[in-house]
């Protein structure tokens, strides 16, 4: 794998997060689901593990990025899975709405798994780090674009969480938004 | 409070964005920090499972 595939594959991922990241928001603000504190803590590693992409994508592909990856996702899975633990009897309620028969941190958990397979399956193939700091000199096109939307969603996310919880740790109901009463 | 994982995120994107990367990766892993630590005070109860 050359590092020019390897930065395009990057960005592709780093806007699929992106993706996952504009589907929660458009769940919270469309539908008027706010994010619990676990919800809120899965958003964050989701953005862990995307900076991890666009670590790779300022400064081309290493392992360091990619282990910077794989451990955010790994904190997201193990607070899905807990998430998961809580709802898993039946009659013990659930949070949140459902897609497709899957509750969300049923899916954050799946999605999780796949950051951390799809990180190495990519940590496969070692041409990608020959090109050193060449590699990516600046960001154009799709990586900035994906960098750029990725830094809004990160940004955003913190402020709607300081509008939902204000300084203080979330309830774990939120029906509003504290500093919007 | 709950909201410091990813302010620490953003100011890593702004020092990679700036070419400082030992600054970015220092800020994340400290994003990374605040989130295992908020998990853990919201991680309290013990889930009612026989493992």
């Amino acid at each position: 794998m050359t590092p020019a595939l390897s930065l395009r594959l990057n960005a592709l991922g780093l806007f699929a997060i992106n993706a996952v990241l504009l589907f929660a928001f458009a769940d919270q603000f469309l539908l008027n689901d706010l994010p619990c504190p676990l919800c809120i803590l899965q958003r964050a590693a989701f953005v862990v593990a995307g900076f991890g992409l666009a670590l790779n994508l300022r400064f081309g592909p290493r392992p360091s990025h990619y282990a910077v990856m794989i451990i955010g996702a790994f904190a997201g899975a193990t607070i899905a899975g807990r998430q998961i633990l809580i709802h898993i009897v039946p009659g013990t309620g659930s949070y949140g709405g459902a897609l497709l028969g899957l509750h969300f941190y049923s899916w954050a958990f799946v999605i999780f798994m796949l950051i951390v397979l799809g990180t190495a399956v990519m940590l496969w193939f070692d041409g990608q780090f020959a090109g050193g700091e060449d590699a990516a000199k600046r960001l154009t096109g799709l990586s900035l674009a994906a960098f750029v939307l990725f830094t809004l969603l990160a940004l955003g996310n913190g402020v709607s969480t300081v509008l939902e919880c204000a300084g203080g740790l979330c309830p774990d109901n939120p029906t509003d938004y504290l500093l919007l009463r | 409070m709950m909201s410091i994982p990813f302010f620490f995120v953003v100011a890593a994107l702004a020092a990679a964005w700036s070419g400082y990367r030992q600054a970015s990766v220092v800020l994340c892993a400290a994003g990374l920090l605040t989130l295992l630590v908020l998990f853990r005070l919201h991680a309290t109860d013990t889930l009612g499972l026989a493992l």
